[in-house]
């Protein structure tokens, strides 16, 4: 049995003009949380699609589980959209039941897995409310209760946490990551750089359909400038900038609407000089150890832009 | 993995949606009961029509009213496409492991079923206060318009599903329905008798699929011989092969999956 669940090599695709994935290759480990990275418009979405055997490749290798992707192995894949895909006036018990159905349960399979579900997801009294009576929160944990209700090996997961709040999200990512034991191997794309640094064993950051770094959060750390300096800054002037970059390196400064953020190696050596450059001008100064963002920021070399702000 | 039971779910899916939504249960037959008690007493008493095989107008409205009732439960039922393809339903759907096919085909199943159920409540609603004469036995004639009945709904359903896997919003749906659909009633014999129509309009009665269903159920429900415009063989022989010609066509014509649902 291969070491990977998904295998993909050199995959394009193309929607009609439009270029979506051009050469992109990983692999994902079996058991692994692998999170896709990037900006929207990257490829994330699509490739997952491919995935779940929405659309094929133009071009490339890809299996999943040893096979291309095809509609039969969809039985070994749970799904969750970015959007919700949940029949408002249906109940959560009677979602659940229509998708065990679908994926082939027995009636008394699907009535143990609900109430395991929605136990482990906080819905056990919820499951007889009507979907629109639920909140975004909740309706995004029903969605895992579907996702997960005929054990899948594979989850597939587009932005789940979309709209949920830091408790919800918390909650979410908790029972999803209790696997029992189990080796089911969860793929996130998604915008959200903290959430992916927190959950992910492996990253890879795609940008325009390819992958530009893969590797654990760690690995793609290592070599990165030790501390990221957030600075809130009155007006810097080009010049300005163009002093901090020579201290520090060009592709280390992040000039957005109203911060700059500067990864160094020694902030407290750095903060002085700062000072003395623009006195008066800055308002605050946050010190931190360096994240996957910086990681981002690094293979992704679009300065200013955070990946959720990208068109 | 089989199929039934993901059939079986869809089917019950749809059916509990509807029977939830009242006003999708009765408006489909509202309307046309509103034809057959406004519009029927309303010409029987001020025109009495002497050459109507029913022997009035309300009665002669039955068969026509039963076929629109059709068309109706046929037009909402379709809208629970859009409701799935909008609530990203049908993404969840198309995303089992089973084939668009299988999923449209329970989700069409309801569709026939309801409209079926309705437009037989129709006649059975309409059969104690108009003078049916069952002129092939009660058993016969009711088997003849319970026959024509699925048949005109699974072919209604097949084009239901064939428009609304292309036509993009609801309200292109329900226009395009509406301007394919109501036309044709006016030329099957649902309002008046096509038997002595100019020939340009009795070409346009001939080619049109419901004046089968009408002339159908007007065997089945009235005593005027067995001849009718057309003769239940004929009858039979073209609602069976447009049922299934178009259902097999509205299966045909499945949605295209998309991750992200549009």
């Amino acid at each position: 049995m291969s070491l990977h669940v998904i295998e993909a090599t050199d995959i394009a695709f193309n929607y009609g003009d439009r270029r979506a994935l051009a050469g992109l290759t990983l692999n994902v480990r079996a058991g692994s949380v692998f999170g896709l990275l990037g900006p929207n418009g990257s490829g994330k979405s699509t490739f997952v699609s491919l995935l779940a055997a929405m659309e094929r490749p133009s071009t490339g290798q890809l299996s999943v589980f040893g096979q291309a992707p095809a509609k039969a192995l969809r039985a070994r894949v749970g799904t969750v959209f970015q959007e919700n895909a949940l029949d408002p006036l249906m109940t959560g018990a009677e979602t659940l039941h229509l998708a065990g159905k679908l994926f082939g349960m027995s009636n008394a399979a699907i009535q143990e897995q609900s109430a395991r579900r929605l136990g482990e997801f906080g819905l056990a009294d919820r499951a007889n409310d009507g979907v629109a009576k639920l909140s975004g929160g909740m309706r995004r944990r029903l969605e895992m209760c579907r996702a997960l209700l005929h054990d899948p090996e594979l989850l597939l997961l587009d932005e789940p946490t979309t709209g949920v709040d830091p408790d919800e999200r918390r909650a979410l990512w908790k029972a999803l990551l209790d696997r029992g034991g189990g080796s089911r191997t969860i793929l996130l794309a998604t915008n959200d750089l903290a959430e992916a640094d927190e959950v992910c064993d492996y990253v890879a950051f795609l940008e325009a359909g390819r992958a530009m770094a893969t590797g654990t959060p760690a690995q793609l750390k290592q070599g990165l400038k030790r501390e990221s300096v957030r600075v809130v800054w009155d007006s810097p002037t080009p010049e300005q900038l163009a002093t901090i970059a020579s201290w520090t390196g060009e592709d280390q400064v992040t000039a957005d609407d109203g911060s700059v953020r500067i990864t160094v190696d020694d902030a407290s050596a750095f903060v002085p000089r700062l000072f003395a450059l623009a006195p008066g001008a800055i308002r605050s100064i946050v010190i931190e150890t360096a994240s996957l963002e910086d990681a981002y920021f690094r293979h992704i070399a679009r300065r200013g832009q955070s990946p959720a702000g990208t068109a | 993995m089989s199929a039934v039971g993901a059939v079986g779910a869809l089917f019950g899916r749809d059916i509990r949606a509807v029977v939830r939504s009242r006003s999708q249960l009765y408006s489909s037959m509202f309307t046309p009961l509103l034809f057959l008690i406004f519009l029927g007493n309303g010409v029987s008493e001020g025109l009495e029509p002497a050459n109507l095989k029913a022997g009035n107008f309300t009665a002669y409205l039955v068969a026509g009213v039963v076929v629109m009732t059709s068309v109706f439960s046929a037009t909402f039922s379709s809208a629970s496409y859009y409701k799935d393809r909008d609530s990203g339903m049908l993404r969840m759907l198309l995303s089992s492991p089973h084939s668009a096919r299988t999923v449209l085909f329970g989700k069409s199943l309801a569709g026939v079923c309801i409209g079926v159920v309705q437009a037989s409540v129709v006649l059975l609603l309409a059969a104690p206060f108009v003078e049916f004469e069952w002129q092939y036995g009660l058993v016969g004639g009711l088997l003849v318009a319970g026959a024509t009945i699925v048949l005109l709904n699974v072919m209604l359903s097949g084009l239901a599903q064939a428009l609304a896997s292309r036509v993009e919003t609801m309200q292109g749906f329900h226009l395009v329905m509406n301007l394919a659909l109501f036309p044709l009633l006016f030329f099957s014999g649902a309002f008046f008798p096509v038997d002595n129509l100019p020939p340009w309009l009795e070409v346009m009665a001939r080619i049109n699929p419901f004046s089968y269903a009408v002339d159908a159920l007007e065997l089945a429900a009235y005593a005027d011989g067995t001849a009718g415009f057309f003769g239940l063989a004929i009858d039979f022989a073209v609602m069976g092969a447009l049922a299934v010609g178009v259902y097999a066509l509205g299966l045909a014509r499945t949605p295209r999956l998309t991750w992200s649902g549009k």
